[in-house]
């Protein structure tokens, strides 16, 4: 006997997004009906073999490219007016290329314009130009160092001058200090002489009343041993 | 970059004129539409021109993809188209021959080739012509719903959508390919 429910149940269990449970349900009447479970192992197995599937690989084709190239050429020679400007960004690098591969050099001077392709040809006009730079440099190198020379010997005189003046004037407060220190030490001096002659003199007199003490004190002893 | 925002700029570069864009976009699903050829039609050489008439298509129509479903489920939509197509004119070659084959050549192009492939292509190709064998006793429409649902993982709405019925209906179909394959299980059990 067919259980009524296994089309409903299977095709609900292969089902996207089927709720967790509505799943266990599932799963629980698979347990209890013997039909349906026979047929739901059918369906597992039926998947995993054709999940066994293994993958062939692709026989050599071109991949529609010649068809690709093909079509995109003819578009490409169709782009009109506007569409040739397009090729400006190409033709610039292709002339910047070619400067720097011939080394080309365009130099302006007094004489014009000249174009030279290579190193030699262009290392004479350099070498010409070099010369002319140099030159017009010693000149206004010399002009400058005239300037600053002049400037530098007007800022000196006023510096001196200024210099001097402080100078003098430092130098008279000197003096004046000097002539004071001078006259004072002096007077200090004078005092010193003074009192050391005071001190002498006074020494000389207890010497010579000591000397006089000694004569008496000899002419007594002489009295008395006569 | 993700898989689909890659799929998004080599798809913008191949507008622009890139062979090397183009090349890559068919590389990247090359395999996977040249396989669903082999499962759907039974035999590798009608799975080439699928595959060749999918990338003419997509080529065709790369200006139109809007990039609002995934790029697969696009090209896997043209896919389902050019099978069908493929499919009908077939049958109408084989109807004008007289003859009633409609078992898939597959099966005995590869069986010639085995002897000559390693051990582990052979065990490959063994399970492959399972599958094939299984696949050629259901009808288009079966064998369509088989390979949307179990190799591409499409949902039933995608699958019910890219066939133009109802969901319902794509999970009867699926329902009933199964169940003819158990059946066919069954029969060639009772023969052996």
């Amino acid at each position: 006997m067919s259980c009524p429910k296994t089309q409903h149940l299977l095709q609900e269990y292969f089902s996207d997004g089927l709720a967790p449970l509505a799943k266990k349900e599932i799963e629980n009447h698979l347990n209890s009906c013997e039909q349906c479970n026979d047929e739901f192992e059918f369906f597992l197995l039926a998947h995993s073999n054709m999940k066994g599937w293994k993958d062939q690989s692709v026989p050599h084709w071109d991949r529609g490219l010649e068809l690709f190239k093909r079509e995109h050429r003819s578009e490409k020679e169709s782009m009109g007016f506007w569409g040739r400007w397009q090729l400006v960004p190409t033709a610039i690098s292709f002339v910047m290329l070619c400067v720097l591969l011939l080394n080309v050099s365009v130099i302006s001077g007094e004489r014009g314009f000249f174009v030279s392709f290579g190193a030699n040809s262009s290392n004479l006009q350099l070498q010409y130009q070099l010369a002319e730079i140099q030159e017009q440099y010693l000149v206004e190198m010399d002009t400058l160092v005239n300037q600053v020379g002049e400037w530098l010997d007007s800022n000196n005189v006023q510096v001196l001058q200024v210099v001097m003046e402080r100078t003098r004037e430092a130098t008279m407060e000197n003096l004046d200090l000097i002539y004071a220190y001078f006259e004072q030490q002096r007077l200090r001096d004078l005092e010193d002489m003074r009192i050391s002659y005071q001190e002498l003199v006074d020494s000389d007199y207890e010497t010579i009343r000591s000397l006089q003490q000694l004569a008496r004190f000899v002419s007594y002893q002489d009295d008395a041993v006569r | 970059m993700g898989l689909i925002n890659e799929d998004e700029a080599l798809i913008a570069a191949a507008l622009k004129g890139s062979a090397y864009a183009w090349e890559k976009l068919v590389k990247r699903y090359e395999s996977r539409i040249f396989n669903y050829g082999v499962r759907i039609t039974g035999n590798t050489s009608d799975a080439m021109d699928l595959t060749q008439e999918v990338f003419l298509g997509i080529y065709r129509n790369l200006h139109r993809f809007r990039g609002d479903a995934k790029f697969s489920s696009w090209i896997f939509r043209i896919a389902h188209n050019k099978a069908v197509d493929i499919n009908r004119r077939k049958r109408l070659t084989t109807t004008l021959a007289h003859t009633n084959n409609d078992e898939p050549d597959f099966l005995e192009t590869v069986a010639g080739d085995n002897r000559y492939e390693p051990d582990k292509k052979l065990v490959d190709q063994q399970a492959n012509s399972r599958v094939i064998s299984m696949l050629a006793r259901l009808s288009l429409e079966q064998r369509l719903v088989i390979e949307l649902k179990v190799y591409q993982s499409l949902t039933f709405e995608e699958i019910a959508d890219m066939q133009g019925v109802s969901a319902n209906t794509a999970k009867t179909r699926f329902y009933t390919a199964l169940k003819k394959l158990k059946a066919v299980s069954e029969e060639n059990n009772v023969l052996s």
